[in-house]
């Protein structure tokens, strides 16, 4: 089962020496209060191919911030982003959007599925906003929902899926265009500690299969899954 | 997204929100039903009054005493100078045939001579008319048997007619008239001509005449006065020769006119000459006032109902910014979070026009069933322009949110509660 769904495309540019996120004294300054509340100082961080890791720290250490820049939902405020060399600091938001359809899957903490479409729909959505063939469209979401181990869920609604169900549809739909890199914030926060285990197990495999995978946490059982973990406090990589 | 996705997804959420949409649709149901109601009303109208004028000869001239007058822009009639004036005369006519723009002119005067009866039958309500050779033309006669009156009948005052087809019908059935007689007014006439079927003119038959040599009725028949000899007078019916351009003919009538009367330069005509296209003209005054007048009121009540799409998509948007955040997240572009919204804005607008097309035809045919003037016409642009104002008011308004849902930061999108 692993190898069939290996990632297609090529392992890198046939070198492990360009990381596929490079971050470069990235900040993040909120400005929006009576004071400016500076969420990242110059984080300086590398993460190769196939890399696992796992970003932890308290709350408002600043790792959900870094996991959005890194998932191009938010930008930063100075310093620059590379992902597979390019620069994405600079990208406008047309550029940004190709990026979080095509490039990164993200996962979140609260499923976010569209609750009005069902499970097959929910998967089905990177791939319209991609233009992708209404054929492979639907060959794809049956692969994913078959990866997840939802295939015979598919004409469900998220209010009639549990949380770990939810969430797999989650993971499936930010695969469903074959990113390189998948984030996922928080991803067993909702859940129980078996399903956790069965979430972390999946996303074990994926790493296996040679996808980079990122993950938010503050729970070191979840931690302990990633090869490498980084931990932040206050902004800052310690 | 493809297009038909996108009106797929348009589709749902609106149903999802029945009564919300229905309300908010209701705005451009009113504008559209209003503008549809009037305009089917007004191409009715138009069609009826240029049916029933273009019974009238298209290019006659009618010289009476007084110019027709309708519609805006009309002046006040002295009728006490116009009661004075002087009457038309055989003479007069034959004067105007003399011009070199006018290929006939004959008199014509006519009146009411009740009921004809002949054998237990009875033609109610007819008219007795005296015209010149020629008049079948001036009057748009067509002669369906036998002949029209011709020049030796007014020579010779002949006691002869030419009968309109409803009197034909009614007092002859399946016989033919020609040849035949017919008491009118205390003299028996021979039938020598019977006219095809002109149809009304505002519910009256013109079919109800006998039409005989204007020599013959001045003998029989006192010419009317005073104020009746304003409207039931001698008139002339003139017609210019093919080629002459309406107006040059005209021209020359009312010179020819002013002279025959006497006229001095600084003098005013004290005479009227009438055609159809005046009709027709002051007609189209009158409908295109009511036509902006329309316009005014559809473009307030579609601008009522564009508030209320632009509202309720405000609405929509806030209330679906967690929605807009995640499709961002997994890939949308603002330009198509922007389609998504405008198009649902438009499709809200279109059933809105659908409906009040649909109800807006139903209210006309309504109205032209219970007012038996009035036809209802709702010709196939009518419909489209009720579309296109529809999805003209759904774009314009639908863009404001659209754009603010489109220009939503995904993360804060997300976060939304």
């Amino acid at each position: 089962m692993a190898k069939k769904f290996r990632r297609s495309k090529g392992q890198g540019k046939g070198s492990n020496h360009e990381p596929v996120i490079r971050l470069q004294d990235l900040s993040k300054v909120y400005d929006g209060g009576p004071v400016a509340v500076e969420a990242l100082k110059n984080i300086n961080l590398e993460i190769y191919e196939g890399g696992y890791v796992a970003i932890m720290g308290p709350s408002g250490s600043g790792k959900s911030t870094l996991m959005h820049i890194i998932g191009c939902l938010d930008v930063p405020t100075y310093g620059s982003y590379f992902l597979k060399g390019q620069e994405i600091s600079r990208y406008d938001s047309d550029q940004l959007a190709r990026v979080r359809n095509r490039e990164v899957g993200f996962v979140f903490q609260q499923y976010n599925l569209l609750p009005r479409l069902t499970a097959a729909q929910n998967v089905e959505l990177p791939l319209q906003y991609a233009g992708v063939s209404v054929n492979r469209r639907e060959e794809v979401v049956e692969k994913m929902l078959e990866m997840v181990g939802l295939a015979e869920r598919s004409h469900h609604r998220p209010n009639e899926l549990s949380g770990g169900e939810s969430q797999r549809v989650a993971i499936a739909r930010a695969l469903a265009n074959d990113p390189a890199i998948l984030l996922a914030d928080e991803p067993t926060g909702n859940l129980d500690t078996k399903t956790e285990e069965e979430i972390m197990g999946l996303l074990d495999e994926l790493n296996e299969q040679g996808r980079t995978v990122i993950v938010v946490t503050h729970d070191d059982s979840v931690a302990l899954h990633a090869k490498r973990t980084i931990n932040l406090l206050d902004g800052r990589i310690v | 997204m493809s297009f038909f996705s996108l009106l797929g997804l348009s589709v749902v959420t609106l149903r999802h929100h029945k009564s919300r949409s229905f309300l908010t649709a209701l705005g451009i149901i009113i504008g559209v039903m209003t503008v549809i109601t009037i305009l089917s009303l007004l191409e009715g109208l138009n069609r009826k009054i240029k049916e029933e004028f273009s019974t009238l000869g298209s290019s006659t001239i009618y010289v009476q005493k007084v110019e027709w007058q309708m519609g805006p822009g009309h002046r006040q009639l002295d009728f006490e100078e116009i009661r004075k004036r002087k009457n038309f005369t055989v003479e007069d006519a034959e004067a105007i045939v003399g011009l070199p723009s006018i290929q006939v002119a004959v008199p014509s005067i006519g009146k009411n001579v009740g009921s004809l009866k002949r054998l237990g039958n009875k033609a109610q309500n007819c008219e007795l008319r005296g015209t010149a050779e020629g008049g079948d033309l001036t009057g748009n006669w067509v002669v369906e048997q036998g002949r029209f009156i011709t020049r030796e009948d007014r020579l010779h005052r002949r006691l002869v007619c030419v009968i309109g087809s409803y009197i034909a019908e009614n007092l002859f059935g399946a016989e033919n008239p020609v040849g035949q007689t017919l008491d009118v007014g205390g003299h028996r006439y021979l039938i020598v001509g019977v006219l095809e079927e002109k149809g009304a003119m505002f519910g009256n038959t013109q079919d109800n005449v006998v039409i005989i040599p204007i020599s013959t009725y001045l003998k029989y028949n006192p010419l009317p006065r005073g104020w009746r000899a304003i409207w039931s007078g001698l008139s002339i019916e003139a017609l210019p020769k093919p080629g002459v351009p309406l107006e040059k003919a005209m021209a020359d009538v009312e010179e020819q006119l002013r002279l025959l009367r006497g006229l001095h330069y600084d003098q005013d005509n004290d005479f009227g000459l009438n055609t159809q296209q005046m009709i027709m003209t002051a007609m189209q005054g009158i409908t295109s006032t009511l036509w902006i007048v329309m316009v005014g009121i559809a473009a307030i009540s579609l601008l009522v109902g564009g508030i209320g799409i632009m509202n309720t998509m405000l609405v929509s948007v806030a209330e679906r910014t967690r929605e807009i955040g995640i499709r961002k997240a997994v890939g949308a572009r603002d330009r198509d979070i922007m389609i998504q919204f405008l198009m649902e804005a438009v499709v809200l607008a279109l059933l809105g026009g659908l409906i009040g097309i649909i109800v807006g035809i139903g209210i006309a045919r309504l109205v032209s069933v219970l007012v038996e003037f009035l036809d209802a016409a709702s010709p196939w642009w009518t419909v489209v322009l009720g579309f296109g104002f529809s999805a003209a008011v759904g774009i314009f308004f639908g863009i404001y949110p659209a754009q603010k849902a489109s220009k939503l930061n995904p993360i804060d999108a997300i976060r939304y509660e």
